[in-house]
């Protein structure tokens, strides 16, 4: 087995120390971080993405993985740095003002990071102005939302109507997702796209920066 | 059963995880269709039954499954928020609650804790924890060690009531000196897929806090015994159906088809395994993040997190 199956392997099984110490193994051998990232850590996370939409794997054991991966990124991030080794694509995500939920908002952000993005996470109970000065200082090229109450997702709208009024909404393709969500509602708020779950998330992210 | 009679159930094993999924079993097999007041009109009518599900160890091992819906420094921070009142601070005052209905304030009506450890009875406030420790302390063997968590005057008219009705305990002799703490839960209404293992981690780890002041108390040991868990109505949600059903279609596995496919060993996880998630999990949740984050936290309870932590830290603890 080489070591970047070694790695993606120790990365599916959550196994933080384990990644860190066959990230540490891979640069003593000198194989490129970039390699060891997309070889290892993101091909880790994708065979975790594919079990979690195939309804493979649990939600816990997406988080503990991601962990893993983060070991193994903590240690490469200076090195990509340095190397100027680019992402997909920047995605600011957060859940919206007055809800505290953060795990589905969690889970997109790891498995977009797993797929080679980069990302601003704002946290939970975030307002209009946050998400405004951190478009304005990221300029990413989407921005995600998270609600799981039906009283907070009405908040989307208002951060969409921000935007416009700052004139930033043009720079930047909005997803929103949660539990109380529908396409119908993404469209009525002026999303630019609705992910049902964490995977549709990627290849929503993919399709709308292609 | 005659149409329209809410089923009773019994489910009985050693562990956390494996009383989680047989009651999953039970409920889907066995529950009556019926709606609630959170299914969505698309959604098809919730699977429910009134149930009673006992965990002879609640520390038995592997004491963690693998499907919830959070992740585990989520649960950690959710224990913390059921044993010391993390989120206490979070509840709006009683006088406000009492004033009415302002959606566009966000925060808590009742915490757990807050009801078990501060139970407001007009201008008084009641530890009904430390009763039931001071109660099963003098006599192990009384009926009557319980805390509720119910308001009748504030509870009825919030979307949110709690669903933990009442904490009752009681010790018996364990033939060696020492004494087991029983406990047993009443609720009155129960997420079964999406809540009640967490709802378990955390209520059996304030079960165990509980048996250990006893036992500074009485000067004896005193263990952690069966757990015993009353739901009224303990419920599938119906937007859930799709998750539990699959897609075959779609090559997506069904619940059940995913706990086949993989070991009992390989669907949980050891408390050792957990620990370290506990403590920080690496994506901002835990009892390091969680004290780091949250400033506004009363010193008090950040006290007694941080002794937990340390705790923690020590290898011989179990989460």
């Amino acid at each position: 087995m080489s070591i970047f199956e070694r790695i993606a392997e120790q990365v599916v099984a959550g196994q933080a120390g384990e990644v860190k110490v066959l990230v540490d193994q891979a640069l003593s051998e000198n194989i490129s971080a970039e390699d060891i990232l997309n070889k290892g850590l993101v091909a880790g996370m994708n065979v975790v993405s594919e079990k979690f939409k195939n309804n493979e794997f649990f939600i816990p054991e997406v988080l503990v993985s991601a962990r893993a991966m983060t070991a193994g990124l903590d240690v490469l991030n200076p090195l990509l740095a340095a190397a100027n080794v680019k992402a997909k694509g920047k995605v600011v995500i957060g859940t919206v003002k007055g809800d505290l939920h953060d795990i589905g908002k969690n889970i997109v952000g790891m498995m977009l990071q797993g797929a080679g993005y980069r990302i601003v996470d704002l946290g939970a109970d975030v307002s209009k102005e946050k998400v405004i000065e951190s478009a304005q200082k990221e300029n990413p090229d989407i921005l995600g939302m998270s609600a799981l109450l039906t009283t907070t997702m009405v908040y989307m709208k208002e951060v969409i109507q921000g935007l416009k009024e700052a004139g930033l909404r043009d720079n930047v393709k909005v997803i929103v997702g949660g539990a109380p969500l529908t396409q119908a509602y993404a469209d009525k708020i002026e999303a630019d796209g609705y992910a049902a779950d964490a995977a549709s998330a990627i290849d929503l992210a993919e399709g709308l920066l292609d | 059963m005659q149409a329209g009679q809410i089923p009773i159930l019994r489910v009985e094993a050693d562990t956390i995880p494996r009383a989680y999924e047989q009651a999953i079993k039970e409920v889907w097999e066995k529950g009556i269709s019926v709606r609630t007041e959170y299914d969505r009109p698309e959604d098809p009518p919730s699977r429910d039954a009134t149930a009673v599900i006992v965990v002879r160890d609640p520390f038995g091992q592997p004491r963690f499954h693998r499907s919830f819906a959070d992740g585990l420094g989520g649960l950690a921070e959710y224990v913390m928020e059921v044993v010391h009142g993390a989120h206490d601070y979070w509840v709006k005052p009683i006088e406000e609650i009492l004033k009415g209905t302002d959606s566009s304030d966000t925060r808590w009506t009742y915490t757990y804790h807050g009801r078990l450890f501060e139970y407001r009875v007009e201008e008084e406030t009641i530890d009904q924890i430390s009763a039931m420790i001071d109660k099963l302390a003098g006599t192990g063997y009384t009926r009557r060690a319980q805390a509720i968590t119910w308001n009748p005057k504030l509870d009825p008219p919030t979307d949110d009531p709690p669903c933990l009705q009442r904490v009752w305990g009681r010790l018996c002799e364990d033939g060696m000196g020492g004494f087991v703490f029983n406990m047993n839960t009443h609720w009155r209404s129960r997420d079964l897929f999406k809540a009640w293992f967490e709802n378990v981690i955390a209520i059996t780890t304030l079960m165990r806090s509980i048996a250990d002041r006893i036992e500074k108390k009485v000067g004896k040991p005193v263990r952690v015994g069966r757990y015993a868990d009353i739901s009224d109505s303990l419920h599938i949600y119906g937007s859930y159906f799709r998750e539990i059903e699959g897609d075959p279609e779609k090559g997506i596995k069904s619940f059940f088809e995913k706990l086949e496919s993989r070991s009992f060993e390989e669907r949980t996880w050891h408390s050792d395994f957990v620990k370290p998630h506990f403590i920080d999990d690496g994506l901002g949740k835990g009892l390091k993040p969680m004290l780091e984050r949250e400033t506004e936290m009363p010193s008090n309870v950040r006290q007694a997190i941080g002794q937990e932590l340390r705790s923690m830290e020590q290898e011989d603890y179990v989460v």
